[in-house]
């Protein structure tokens, strides 16, 4: 793995204190075991139901569910339609070419015609090596955009139909290049992005047919769909999880141009499109996220999360913008000056993210608030400040458990300094007793409480605080009214050390009888 | 070792003789058997002798006995340094080969060796799981494949065994990127092989309950336990964050949950054997579901509605049962993660509540015939359970989770509902008290349960009763009740409600019962004679506002003799003879009461004739540690009243304490070293003839051996030092003190000690008794210097030089030390005391440091050279930083070194008697602030020679520290001219 790679987690070592709350959070792991999630909104693999170029001259049927008779009766057309190509491709005589396109289409239409498309029964009658003769180069663009639309379809099938398309990979990216019309690289693109879109295996192998850089330059013009298509098929190439590709494309001479660009002025389309090549650059390479924030890469993004109302163009963006604070501290320290207009805008979009009804908005508010939380002093006081405590106080105690983590690790952060070197990072004591007083411990005592072992070390670390923070020694009647200790007793025999000697250390050293107290 | 016949042949007696119940050949065999196991290849011949068909049974059970224990102090890396010299690892070679063979082996063993090896494996697993076995789970995967193709199950669950415990750590280790490695590592590899095995043996369930008379037992028991141990293993798995596969295929695993938890088995469940197997497989499921409701509820959100009602009518059904334990438990859980969560208003509707209170809570929160049982049989854990919070996995306990859980968002109505309940309770009691305790009973609980616990257990707050009412009608017949011994479990309720709500009951209210508790300590019953003391002590320790404590000693003084007397004989009750409750409440008796004479003298001899009984066989840590707190506090306290009762415990305690050195009852002599420090402290010199005995045992350097006991030793070798110094300088005894201070400043672990007690012995000689031997001394400590100077003992250094200096003079410190080479002084100085000077901490310390240092600057001629004026100024400089900034800014954490110390079996541990600790002792009582002392001396040398310091500082003091250096000239009004 590129050594750029892996500065991922910035999470201390945590003992005793609460102190080390104050560490950069990043979301991509190395190694994940998760579902991926673009929010199910935007599928990794795409059909091609009507042409790319909107010239489709099939008849769409929408929500007709296939009966099983016209299952096997459109397998069978298949099977007869692939047999057609194969006579199409061999016959040399007159007219050859029209007869190869007509072939060509009628397998495209039978392969467009449902949701559920007679992959399996196309590639049992031996579409590939024929679709892959039917790319070669010097054909003209008619057979090679009815080929292309072929392999798309056929790639959007399952994970072993979409290996399918190897031995026609190095063609496809051949036609991508400036040599090809805009509607046959469109086609090829996206078929490649569907390939891209299968996993990591297949990801490299068109990476190291150099699929990446002629990608890349479609996505330079202004508009059209082509740059769409282009764009999803590079979001699904540079995945990962390896990063180098995703640094090799923020390399690409114009690309950073053309996404500052597409992120500011293109549609929402668009710029949705976009917003994932971003959010992959930013999670993956920190090279391109330096580049990306260095290129002011944040205005367009709050620029989008303040004016936009489209879900599925604010997941994207919002991400990415997350990924940009946590990826490079340069972000919130030279960029997300307290007192600059940009910073003000992030707080208040962030507001606006904490506000929607949609669930993974406020999960990811909440993250990019705790990492910019994770700041200066200054930074805190913006934030604590801000119109989001209140919002953030609200969902600690009411929201799902995902989200309250991600809540908990703001306010946590918003109650110790920054570490500043050498000795353990104080508490900000007006910030804590403040939310305290507005009844935040509850919140993280219910933390204690969790079977998720990081909330239940955050649930204790802010227990911590309350317990040596509070002024007047009040900090132990307080965790005591909130059942604090019966939730700290449960860690009396657990099997994660550190919390165990976390909880152990504090009912000692707070509840604990005096011995020999009558001294 | 090779393997050959004569190895088995050896081997095999061996193992055979261990299981002799002759001790003679048994140990004979058991070191024969330590022995070779440190030659190379031991284990490995171990397992082909458990692999050997032609070998007893009985002799390969041991054999795999030993070999799991064998693995699990050598299967260590060999490259670990931390693994300590005890035992060798197993090389590499022979760990490979043990891994090549174990999982065959274990498959085709009898259950009794294969529960052995399976855990073995989980030794190797450990370590060694996934990184450095890479076969080990294709093998496994590959077998289990094969076991299910002929439907195996006993290597079916053998593996699903083996996969179970190495998959546990997933279970409670943070995430991080390697844990996330391996974890996709197992999930890539195993979670299709899992569901495949569970939805075939889900089937097979099926189709066997379905035929004619259901399946019996012995059919499907591999069954019923095989899906559990998939349950076990998802747990593992999805612990961490919910996995793609599971998310992928959670409906097939949902679906079998569910029928789990809702389909009955006849012809299975009619034997209570058989019902415990169905009931531990729908534990698991419940762990399952908790876990997806918990972590992944917006996944699980879909099946929720059927699940809680499935988990609800099971546990109605199960609540009325009294055993099945763990499923009542873990389902109760399931509805209290329920209850908490975005979900909750599956509770809000109309009578759900009531329904949950009736049929849920109420039943479970009722005692059974296992709580009485466990009432009668077995004091110490019911205790335990009942009034020290090891209940986390109680019925009754988690009945009250529940509520509290309901209560996080419905708080009025479950209070409501439950007050109702609890009247309800209390007048079925009124009816038939005699029949119907266990009512009453059951709203004691609830009430105590619900309650929120408070700081140092002395308080808590409840709102479901009123606390002052309810205990006087109903807590206060109980304790007034004539018969100690009736309904011995409703009085452990009272008794424990009045210790729990003790903040909350009025001091007359209380007062007037005092001596119903004191009566109590007479009961039969052990839980009760307990919770009466328990309650005693407790009660002690009430603090009111301000601090002070509520019940004085005037208070307890007229009952002393009677509750002294209870206490004493409650320790004769059987199985109270170490009871720890009573005697903790002895303890803070002693801590309170007056103690008159007529108090001390039955008590010493009380406590000195446990004291020989312990000695016997010490059994209980606790009780022992509050006996001798018990002790250690008698004495003090009966002595500060009047000093001359000190011969009369000397009387009764030297036995004991002769007894303990004398048979080398090793976990008491730290306690005994440290009560003889004490006598010796509260004697008036000359010092008893008796106490030199125990000087020269002091001094043999066998007493030194264990580190336990360096503590208490230094403790008591500083009480003689100070209380006879005359006698130490007799008989060569300073030699050997001096040498018990060379051993242990050489060693890093106990350097600290060894200072304690040269420092103890500079403070307390003449200089004229020590200055023939500070030559010795400091070779040892530059020799020492010279081999390991860590940052403690360099301090620790500079203390002692310090320490010197005030005491002796600045010359002598010089002189003695240039003694050893020529003007080293000057180089210690610079290397390690100016250096270090900044780092100590302390008060004493720092006050000791700062004011040697000052007067080194201020009175030594080698400083005052003028050729010196460069360390001169450093030395200032460090001593402004010690003493102008504040400790965290000068002192930089240092990580603790492990010490890498013998460890030789089993060793006791140094327990520090609070009741016969020793007050810190200021050296330097005439200086009172460090800081004054600097500047009124600076100010005092400059005056002679104006105009040389001033340029001095300016030279060679940090700008921040010339500030400081001022700013502290200002602070006293003098100057530095």
């Amino acid at each position: 793995m590129a050594d750029d790679s892996l500065a991922s987690h910035r999470r201390d070592p945590i003992k005793s204190s609460v102190g080390n709350v104050a560490a950069q959070r990043r979301r991509q792991n190395a190694a994940t075991v998760g579902k991926e999630r673009r929010e199910s909104l935007v599928r990794a693999k795409r059909l091609c139901r009507v042409g790319a170029t909107g010239e489709g001259d099939v008849l769409v049927e929408e929500n007709h569910m296939m009966t099983d008779e016209e299952g096997f009766l459109l397998e069978d057309q298949t099977s007869s339609a692939v047999k057609e190509l194969k006579s199409a491709v061999v016959y040399q005589g007159k007219g050859a070419m029209q007869k190869r396109v007509n072939a060509l289409r009628e397998l495209r239409r039978l392969l467009s015609k449902s949701e559920f498309p007679p992959v399996e029964a196309a590639l049992k009658a031996g579409a590939i090596p024929l679709l892959v003769q039917c790319l070669s180069f010097g054909s003209p663009d008619e057979q090679l955009l009815e080929a292309a639309w072929c392999l798309t379809n056929i790639a959007a099938g399952k994970p072993e139909e979409t290996k399918a398309l190897l031995p026609a990979l190095p063609l496809l990216i051949a036609h991508l290049g400036e040599k090809s019309s805009l509607p046959v690289a469109e086609q090829c693109a996206w078929a490649l992005g569907n390939v891209a879109g299968e996993g990591e295996e297949l990801r490299k192998v068109l990476l190291s047919q150099g699929a990446l850089p002629p990608l890349a330059r479609m996505v330079l013009p202004n508009k059209g769909s082509t740059v769409r298509t282009a764009a999803w098929a590079l979001s699904n190439l540079i995945k990962g999880p390896d990063p180098k590709a995703a640094t090799e494309l923020i390399k690409v001479d114009g690309v950073l141009d053309a996404i500052l660009r597409h992120l500011r002025k293109s549609d929402e389309e668009l710029a949705t499109e976009v917003a994932w090549v971003v959010v992959y650059l930013s999670a993956l390479s920190n090279f391109a996220t330096g580049v990306l924030v260095k290129s002011d890469a944040l205005q367009p993004l709050v620029e989008r999360l303040a004016t936009s109302n489209s879900l599925q163009l604010l997941i994207p963006v919002l991400r990415s913008l997350g990924n940009l604070v946590a990826g490079d501290s340069h972000t919130t320290s030279t960029v997300l000056i307290p007192g600059h207009e940009i910073t003000d805008g992030v707080i208040k979009v962030l507001v606006k993210c904490l506000k929607s009804d949609h669930r993974v908005l406020k999960k990811e508010a909440s993250w990019v608030l705790s990492n910019i939380a994770a700041g200066s002093i200054e930074h805190k006081q913006l934030i604590y400040s801000s119109e989001a405590v209140p919002l953030l106080l609200r969902l600690l105690s009411t929201a799902p458990f995902d989200i309250r983590k991600e809540v908990a690790y703001v306010l946590g952060n918003l109650c110790v300094a920054p570490a500043t070197g050498e000795g353990k990072p104080d508490l900000i004591k007006e910030n804590l007793v403040s939310l305290v007083q507005r009844g935040c411990l509850s919140g993280f005592i219910d933390l204690v409480r969790s079977a998720d072992i990081e909330a239940a070390r955050l649930g204790l670390q802010f227990t911590e605080l309350v317990l040596r923070g509070m002024p007047n020694g009040d900090g132990p009647k307080l965790v005591e009214q909130e059942d604090g200790i019966d939730a700290m007793e449960r860690y009396q025999f657990h099997e994660n050390e550190d919390l165990r000697n976390m909880a152990n250390g504090l009912v000692d050293k707070y509840f604990g009888e005096d011995y020999g107290v009558n001294e | 070792m090779e393997w050959n016949a004569e190895t088995l042949q050896y081997l095999s007696q061996c193992f055979l003789h261990t299981l002799s119940p002759q001790p003679e050949p048994r140990r004979r065999a058991e070191s024969s058997l330590s022995e070779a196991a440190d030659r190379p290849n031991y284990g490995l011949a171990v397992l082909r002798l458990v692999a050997e068909p032609s070998v007893d049974e009985q002799i390969r059970q041991a054999a795999a006995v030993n070999f799991k224990n064998h693995l699990k102090t050598r299967w260590v890396p060999s490259n670990d340094p931390n693994a300590g010299s005890t035992f060798s690892p197993i090389l590499d070679p022979e760990k490979d080969q043990i891994k090549a063979l174990i999982v065959s082996l274990m498959l085709s063993s009898t259950s009794r060796i294969q529960s052995q090896l399976s855990e073995a494996l989980a030794v190797i697993g450990k370590h060694d799981f996934p990184k450095s076995w890479p076969t080990l789970l294709p093998e496994l995967i590959s077998n289990l494949q094969k076991a299910a193709q002929s439907s195996d199950y006993a290597s079916i669950n053998g593996i699903l065994g083996t996969a179970n415990s190495i998959f546990k750590k997933f279970r409670y280790q943070y995430k991080t990127n390697d844990l996330f490695i391996d974890l996709k590592y197992c999930l890539d590899n195993f979670a299709a092989p899992l569901l495949e095995i569970f939805l075939k043996t889900a089937s097979l369930i099926d189709s066997t309950a379905a035929a004619p008379g259901g399946g019996s037992l012995v059919t499907l028991r591999p069954l019923f336990e095989s899906q559990r141990l998939c349950c076990r293993i998802f747990f593992s798995l999805n612990f961490q964050e919910l996995p793609e596969f599971f998310e992928d295929h959670m409906r097939e695993w949902m679906g079998e949950f569910r029928k789990y938890l809702t389909t009955n088995y006849p012809s299975v469940e009619s034997s209570s054997d058989g019902l415990a197997l169905v009931d531990e497989l729908r534990a698991a499921v419940c762990e399952n579901i908790s876990l997806y409701m918990e972590k992944n509820e917006e996944e699980f959100q879909g099946y929720l509605n059927e699940f809680a009602s499935a988990v609800w009518s099971l546990l109605t059904n199960v609540s009325q049962s009294s055993s099945r334990d763990k499923l009542a438990v873990t389902a109760m859980k399931f509805l209290t993660t329920v209850s908490t969560s975005v979900h909750h208003t599956l509770f809000a509707a109309e009578g759900v509540l009531q329904q949950i209170c009736q049929s849920i809570v109420i039943p479970n929160v009722r005692l059974r015939d296992e709580d009485e049982e466990l009432f009668e049989m077995n004091y110490i854990e019911f205790i335990r359970r009942d009034m020290e919070g090891s209940d986390l996995d109680t019925r009754r306990r988690i009945a009250c989770e529940l509520l509290k859980g309901i209560a996080t968002n419905y708080k009025k109505q479950v209070i409501d509902i439950v007050s109702v309940q609890i009247q309800n309770l209390l007048s079925s009691f009124a009816t038939n008290p005699s029949a119907n305790w266990k009512d009453k009973d059951c709203a004691i609980y609830l009430v105590v349960s619900l309650a929120t616990k408070k700081a140092g257990g002395t308080s808590v707050s409840t709102d479901l009763v009123d606390v002052q009412s309810f205990f006087l009608s109903v807590i206060v017949p109980e304790l007034q009740s004539q018969d100690v011994n009736g309904f011995p479990m409703l009085k452990a309720g009272s008794l424990k409600f009045f210790t729990t709500f003790r903040g909350l009951i009025q001091k007359p209210v209380a007062f007037q019962l005092f001596p119903d508790l004191v009566r109590f300590l007479g009961a039969e019953s052990n839980v009760v004679h307990s919770y009466a003391a328990s309650c005693i002590e407790k009660l002690l320790l009430v603090k009111d506002e301000g601090g002070k404590a509520r019940y004085t000693s005037a208070d307890i003084t007229p009952f002393v003799p009677a509750l002294m007397n209870n206490l004493f004989n409650a320790l004769k009750f059987p199985e109270s003879e170490e009871n720890q409750y009573i005697m903790k409440c002895i303890l803070r008796v002693l801590a309170v009461a007056d103690i008159s004479s007529e108090i001390a003298g039955p008590c010493i001899v009380g406590l000195t004739s446990i004291l020989n009984e312990v000695c016997k066989n010490p059994k209980n840590p606790i009780f022992n540690h509050y006996l001798f707190e018990s002790v250690a506090i008698l004495v003090r306290r009966a002595c500060e009243r009047d000093g001359s009762l000190i011969t009369a415990f000397e009387a009764r305690l030297f036995p004991s304490l002769q007894t303990i050195l004398a048979t080398d009852v090793t976990e008491f002599l730290p306690y005994a070293f440290q009560l003889l420090a004490q006598l010796v402290e509260l004697n008036k010199p000359p010092i008893s003839p008796s106490y030199m005995q125990i000087f020269v045992l002091l001094l043999s350097p066998d007493s030194w051996r264990r580190s336990s006991n360096v503590p208490a030793l230094v403790r008591l070798l500083q009480a003689f030092l100070q209380k006879a110094p005359h006698e130490v300088n007799q008989e060569g005894r300073l030699t050997q003190v001096l040498g018990i201070f060379n051993m242990l400043v050489s060693s890093g672990s106990t350097d600290e000690q060894g200072f304690y007690v040269l420092n103890t012995v500079i403070e307390n000689l003449e200089y004229g008794v020590i200055s023939p031997y500070m030559g010795n001394i400091w070779n040892v400590l530059f020799m020492r210097l010279q081999n390991n100077r860590t940052v403690k003992f360099q301090k620790s250094l500079v203390i002692f030089m310090s320490l010197f200096l005030v005491k002796h003079g600045a010359q002598n410190l010089v002189d003695t030390m240039n003694a050893v080479q020529a003007n080293i002084f000057l180089v210690i100085l610079e290397q390690f005391w100016i250096p270090n000077l900044k780092l100590i901490t302390g008060v004493i310390e720092l006050k000791l440091t700062a004011v040697a240092s000052t007067r080194l600057i201020c009175e030594s001629p080698v400083l005052l050279d003028a050729a010196a004026a460069r360390v001169w100024g450093k030395m200032l400089d460090s001593i402004v930083t010690l003493l102008s900034r504040p400790e965290q800014d000068r002192v930089e954490e240092e990580p603790e070194m492990p010490d890498i110390a013998e460890n030789v079996g089993y060793t006791a541990t140094f327990v520090k008697l609070y009741n016969a600790g020793k007050k810190e002792d200021d050296p330097l009582t005439d200086v009172k602030d460090p800081k004054q002392f600097l500047v009124a001396s600076l100010a005092k040398l400059s005056a002679v020679t104006p105009g040389r310091y001033p340029q001095m500082i300016n030279e060679n003091l940090e700008p921040a520290n010339q500030t400081a250096l001022l700013q502290l000239c200002t602070a006293y009004n003098c100057q530095i001219v």
